[in-house]
């Protein structure tokens, strides 16, 4: 009886939803969706940080890149591969961490076994951090 | 044995249902003893999708399992505020998925009803291309997308911030304490005796017993001669140790199941497989086709998601309500508060089924039988009363930062785990250096961990402050965390070593199903750091 209720309600409801698809001009909701989100730090990538993406994440924290090149404002090189890379959602109250003087990221790449490109990584974390 | 404890109820399991029981009949007045065999928060709940979500699925079958569950969902968020966080979801729609893209957006327009229930926005509708802006991974074969808004927990600080308010409210709660059996006197059930983690025997006595066991509901019945069927269905999920994406999406499996990609804190929940179950469940395992069911899925809608590293997988066990011939997928998750009176077990009640988004609801319904059983009359408060943590607004994670001398990053993971008594936390030691890096977790949250929150091990660490749950999974930082944890609870030069060789072993199980290359490079790394353990 549940199921058969709830079946109905929903037929209803896709009835009504053509209708007013037919009736009304659709407008674009991602102006929306991005106002939305924006306070929750809930951010789209752009398409060059995506393709980029998956060889910004895989530090196995040897520090080999500390050693090398030291730290992005406060933040050490591993943690910013580590840990900030990890795009946490409240990065922009962080942001104070990675802002102010940036190290030999080149020297710090060269240093890393599996090929980090840490300008990248700093790059794609400080935008974010900043909103 | 020493002389039996007496409580007004003893509630045996501490997952999320078991712990917020606990709290509910200690809000009431009554006198509790909570046992858990394990951590608390370690089986079904921690191995959860992590979210309190009202259940578009639901609308299905029946409506009113998705009010009750956004109406809970929206209590849960109210109490629990500093540690719950929005998960916005894109639906993509594919050509020959199983609805298409207006059948879709009507499911969201009529789950739009039940948002407010839970303080969540409204769907939108994006086109392809809209939605391949908000998420460039996604795939070109899209057709569109509707978007879905849900709410983000950690269980295991769910399960223990229940705990922790159920203490301070006069329970006792005792983890790694195994129930070995129910005690009767004439029929009527008068207690429990449990096994200490030093081996030692103990009673409790107690004129209520309430089984929320989970899964192993039907094993603590089988104790008191009552049944109680299940149909337990196994879940796993592959656990990346950063976001994929900010937004999180949905998939269908080749089958024809919905499947998620969950953005959570600083990492990735993939999942969840849904299987019928019928071996150990204390001894779960993952296997590689399960593993390749879920990325097949997501490799149709994200095409570059074997790129990516899993870290580890995590697998539990629903305690489904039992029914025959259907579809694992398929079956209620709905709840059953069962009192034993009429089976000849006078003072025993089972709590069974349900969801994490329900748990207080649960307990509450629970609660309520157990004080018509005592006669005592006090109502409910837990849909209203903050969890420790969530009493005030949160300050600034810079000023925290500044005045304890961490990173704000660090003040920001220590704000998600105890919101506004994150200084007393800070306070307690002032040690401000991290140990953990990846998390990043300060040695000062340690070992108050250890010391107010009833951390024994490195894995009830990784429960509670998420030691070792980022990228290097514990190569970096495990052998330090031995020392400050063992510094708190005075443990000797080899009993800090064998905390790190447990983890490390009981770790592996969880991660060898999911090592790709750069795993196995990981590994050795990890291997190598931490050479002689084995």
């Amino acid at each position: 009886m549940g199921r058969t209720d709830s079946l109905a309600k929903l037929a209803w409801a896709y009835g009504l939803h053509v209708a007013r698809r037919r009736l009304t001009r659709p407008r674009s909701q991602l102006a929306k969706l991005v106002d939305t989100y924006e306070r929750d730090g809930i951010r789209a990538l752009t398409p060059e940080e995506r393709e980029l993406h998956p060889r910004l994440i895989g530090c196995i924290n040897c520090g080999l890149c500390a050693l090398a090149a030291g730290r992005l404002g406060r933040a050490r090189l591993p943690d910013l591969a580590s840990s900030y890379m990890r795009l946490y959602a409240r990065l922009g109250d962080a942001s104070s961490d990675v802002a102010g003087d940036v190290p030999d990221l080149e020297a710090a790449s060269a240093a890393c076994p599996v090929g980090l490109p840490l300008a990248d990584v700093a790059a794609i974390v400080r935008r974010l951090a900043a909103g | 044995m020493s002389a039996p404890s007496a409580h007004d109820v003893c509630v045996i399991g501490g997952g999320v249902t078991g712990a917020g029981i606990a709290r509910d009949l200690s809000l009431r007045g009554l006198s509790v003893l909570l046992l858990e065999k394990g951590d608390w928060g370690a089986g079904t709940s921690g191995s959860s999708t992590w979210m309190i979500h009202g259940g578009p699925r639901y609308l299905e079958f029946d409506w009113d399992t998705t009010r009750r569950s956004c109406e809970d969902a929206g209590h849960i968020v109210t109490i629990a505020r500093h540690m719950v966080y929005r998960v916005a979801f894109l639906v993509p729609i594919l050509p020959h998925d199983r609805n298409n893209i207006e059948r879709m957006e009507t499911a969201m327009e009529v789950y739009d009803r039940f948002q407010p229930l839970k303080k969540s926005n409204p769907h939108v509708r994006l086109t392809a291309d809209e939605a391949r802006q908000a998420e460039p991974g996604l795939t070109p074969d899209l057709i569109g997308a509707v978007t879905l808004e849900e709410w983000g927990v950690d269980p295991h600080r769910l399960v223990y911030a229940n705990v922790q308010d159920a203490v301070a409210h006069g329970a006792r709660a005792l983890n790694h304490t195994r129930v070995t059996d129910v005690l009767r006197d004439a029929g009527k059930v008068i207690g429990v005796r449990y096994r200490s983690p030093d081996g030692s025997l103990s009673e409790a006595r107690a004129k209520v017993v309430v089984n929320a066991a989970g899964p192993w509901v039907p094993e603590i019945s089988r104790m008191v001669g009552t049944q109680v069927q299940l149909r337990p269905a196994k879940g796993i999920h592959l656990v990346y140790p950063h976001r994929i994406s900010n937004f999180g999406l949905s998939a269908e499996t080749v089958d024809g199941r919905d499947v998620l990609m969950v953005s959570h804190g600083g990492f990735t929940l993939l999942g969840t497989t849904d299987d019928d179950f019928y071996g150990d469940l204390d001894a779960v395992d993952v296997h590689e086709d399960e593993v390749d069911y879920l990325l097949q899925a997501f490799e149709r809608v994200f095409p570059s998601i074997r790129q990516y590293r899993p870290v580890r997988t995590t697998t539990g066990v629903r305690p489904t309500l039992f029914k025959w011939r259907r579809y694992e997928d398929e079956l209620s998750r709905r709840y059953q508060v069962i009192d034993h009176s009429a089976d000849g077990a006078e003072g025993f009640v089972t709590i069974a089924g349900g969801k994490l988004s329900m748990y207080r609801l649960m307990a509450e319904e629970t609660s309520d039988v157990v004080c018509r059983k005592l006669g005592h009359q006090a109502p409910c408060t837990t849909a209203t009363q903050p969890l420790p943590g969530s009493e005030s607004e949160l300050e600034p994670a810079a000023d925290l930062a500044r005045r304890y001398g961490i990173s704000a990053l660090a003040a920001v993971k220590v704000q998600s785990r105890h919101g506004s008594r994150s200084a007393d936390v800070l306070d307690e030691t002032h040690l401000g250096r991290i140990v953990c890096r990846c998390e990043p977790l300060t040695e000062s949250e340690l070992a108050y961990a250890a010391r107010h929150e009833q951390v024994r091990s490195l894995a009830d660490a990784f429960r509670r402050v998420g030691l070792a749950a980022g990228p290097c999974a514990g190569g970096a930082c495990v052998m330090r965390a031995a020392e400050v944890i063992g510094q708190q609870l005075g443990w000797s030069a080899s009993q800090r070593f064998d905390a790190v060789r447990e983890f490390v072993r009981g770790a592996w199980l969880g991660r060898a199903p999911v090592l790709g290359r750069s795993g196995w490079a990981q590994e050795e790394l990890a291997q190598g750091a931490l050479r002689g353990l084995r």
